[in-house]
């Protein structure tokens, strides 16, 4: 009995400092029924990949979903201040450098996150119009921001998109990375 | 027995913990860590959050000028014992002539606000003799207010400085460049109608009682009415003044980094109006860095004599710039943030030549808490230390001295890190459900002056510490022994 339990305080000791030490792959993601996850699509940037989803089916079918937490932000008070802060920070730029903005932003909240929503026209030449949302959030001194994009209506993706943030699943993953988990 | 087990295993657990725990955190009342510096004197800077520091030699004295950030969650306005009464941080004014014996002359409050969002972060002085169409009676201390303002004020006497004068309407602001013997004065701002939080405003302060605006300047993409990405934002420039006609600017904090090498002839003289060709005019290289790294200091050393090519028939002497990175998130939340020399001797091809981290484990300064990577360098180009040695602050791990004589080569050949105090101010990270804090020196900004000594301050409210070398460092700049 004594061998037992000096095996289990080793055992403890090395998974504390980290020998032998893994990492449980994570579960599938269980999306909404409309947004199905895909693999991050762009290259390596100054901030950690985020999750990528499509729309499938409804109102935003074939529109895409960028989202991600963006870790360490100067305005820790004011938060996201203006549309010139959601065109520098939300994202959109990944989809394409040039794109130009519709209309002024509107203030949004997503859960106990506050901060703008824009919607753009994408410069994309291959024959058809591209719209694309900017949503930027602020919780203390960090961000979390989403980009998607689609050929059909741009207020029916705005919606989808924010209806899906607003999820238990989605509030949950974004506290987490927020958090730095 | 199953109980006995558990509690071995506790046991090991708790005393793994604690024993790793002891040698990463900084306690009150242990000395500080030393190499080749030594403590001459401190001031608390009534445990202000600290910015940049500029020392002045102002008639026979030495005048240390301190800008701060805002205040904290827990005191917003420290209250200032020379006068008793709560103020939001603003600017300490601290005669060091003995610098063993610092005396606190003045605070000059600043914008109300925490952190970031008050405060008056940045400071430059120059001599009403030197400048132009200064008065020549006249000591000028240009310096931030908050993110709305920038304020000139006569410290001719530091105790009572007088506003001369405003330039306000701002979105931000940050670290300047003022050339004293010409006054042209290269304001960080944000602009209302610029697409970023910080660009340059280009100003002529020769007669600082009458500001004359010469230009807005920035990337293509920042200016207004432009549509598209928004190219990373201005920390800073340095310019050579007239003789050097450079501006080297830095953009990006901790992502994104640029260096930019601009004309300054054609920067002050060119077309202004902020088109993408009128900003691209003056503008003769960039150097991208990686994503992963921020400008936030870009430190000319031009024409440095490099022994090791000292028999090569061309490229005997470089051009070098030293770009500081500033870290932000605490406990290593982000890419290390270090500093990097690049070689601009070919102005249109400059490349990164080398680079300079304090190792980690050396203090095991992940664990330590608060911040752990480079913010900024000392910016004086006096002659005691220029193209000799670097001072570099490093947050958590205190000042760090370089060797750069070789700057392709650069060593690291002292360092020193204050002791907290009760003044220090926790660090936090998110955990699960809430918060986990530690208390830890936080070196923000250096600064050197003509004598030699070295002047570090804290971002936790810890306070002003003066430096000078020891031992094998002092020959590094040919000081004499002490």
């Amino acid at each position: 009995m004594r061998r037992a339990a000096i095996i289990a305080a080793a055992v403890i000791a090395l998974g504390a400092s980290g020998v032998g030490a893994y990492q449980l792959a994570p579960e599938p993601a269980a999306t909404s029924a409309h947004w199905r996850e895909l693999a991050w699509p762009f290259p390596r940037d100054g901030w950690p990949a985020g999750r990528a989803f499509r729309c499938e089916g409804g109102a935003c079918d074939g529109a895409e979903l960028y989202v991600r937490a963006k870790r360490g932000f100067c305005n820790c008070d004011s938060g996201v201040a203006d549309d010139d802060e959601v065109d520098r920070v939300a994202d959109v730029d990944l989809i394409t450098p040039r794109f130009t903005p519709v209309a002024p932003g509107e203030v949004v909240h997503v859960g106990e996150m506050r901060g703008r929503v824009r919607r753009y026209d994408l410069a994309i030449h291959d024959g058809a119009s591209h719209a694309a949302v900017g949503v930027a959030l602020s919780r203390r001194c960090d961000l979390f921001v989403a980009a998607a994009q689609g050929r059909g209506d741009a207020s029916a993706m705005q919606h989808a998109a924010l209806a899906f943030l607003e999820t238990q699943e989605m509030t949950a993953w974004v506290v987490a990375a927020l958090d730095g988990k | 027995m199953f109980r006995c087990v558990l509690t071995a295993a506790a046991l090991v657990l708790f005393a793994g913990s604690t024993s790793v725990h002891a040698q990463k955190q900084q306690t009150i009342g242990a000395p500080p860590e030393a190499s080749n510096m030594k403590l001459v004197g401190t001031n608390d800077l009534q445990a202000r959050s600290a910015y940049q520091p500029t020392i002045h030699h102002q008639g026979d004295r030495w005048i240390a000028y301190i800008g701060h950030h805002g205040g904290t969650d827990d005191v917003p306005m420290p209250v200032n014992p020379l006068t008793g009464k709560a103020e939001p941080n603003g600017t300490s004014i601290v005669d060091v002539t003995d610098p063993a014996h610092p005396k606190y002359l003045r605070h000059l409050p600043g914008q109300e606000g925490k952190y970031e969002s008050g405060g008056a972060q940045m400071v430059r002085v120059c001599d009403g003799k030197t400048l132009p169409k200064g008065d020549p009676n006249a000591v000028y201390m240009l310096r931030t207010f908050g993110s709305e303002a920038h304020e000139i004020w006569n410290v001719a006497d530091p105790a009572n400085p007088a506003l001369i004068t405003r330039i306000g309407g701002l979105k931000d602001t940050h670290k300047s460049w003022w050339e004293c013997d010409t006054g042209i004065a290269y304001l960080v701002s944000g602009a209302p109608d610029w697409r970023t939080r910080r660009m340059t405003q280009i100003y002529d302060l020769s007669d600082p009682a009458h500001p004359q605006k010469i230009r807005d300047f920035g990337l293509p993409g920042q200016e207004p009415g432009s549509t598209g990405a928004v190219p990373t934002e201005l920390h800073g420039p340095i310019s050579t003044g007239p003789n050097g006609n450079r501006v080297y600017f830095g953009y990006g904090t901790n992502k994104g980094g640029i260096l930019q090498i601009v004309d300054r002839e054609k920067l002050l003289t060119g077309p202004k109006e902020p088109t993408p060709d009128n900003l691209r005019f003056p503008e003769i290289a960039r150097l991208p860095m990686s994503a992963f790294n921020g400008a936030h200091t870009t430190f000319p050393m031009l024409d440095m004599p490099v022994a090791e090519f000292g028999e090569d028939k061309d490229g005997k002497t470089r051009d070098i710039v030293m770009i500081v990175d500033e870290a932000i998130l605490n406990e290593c939340g982000e890419a290390r943030q270090m500093v990097w020399f690049a070689d601009v001797t070919t102005e249109t091809r400059p490349m990164m030549i080398s680079s300079y981290t304090v190792p980690e484990a050396s203090g095991q300064f992940c664990q330590r808490g608060g911040r752990f990577g480079s913010h900024s360098s000392n910016e004086s180009m006096a002659p005691v230390y220029y193209k000799k040695m670097a001072f570099i602050a490093f947050f958590n791990a205190g000042v760090r001295a370089l060797d750069i004589r070789d700057p392709y080569h650069p060593k690291e050949v002292g360092y020193f890190i204050p002791a907290i105090t009760n003044a220090t101010d926790k660090r936090c990270i998110p955990v699960e459900g809430g918060e986990r804090c530690k208390v830890a020196i936080q070196t923000n900004n250096v600064e050197t002056d003509e004598r030699g000594y070295i002047y570090i301050v804290d971002r936790a409210n810890t306070g002003l510490h003066i430096l000078e070398l020891t031992g094998p460092a002092r020959a590094v700049a040919g000081l004499p022994k002490n």
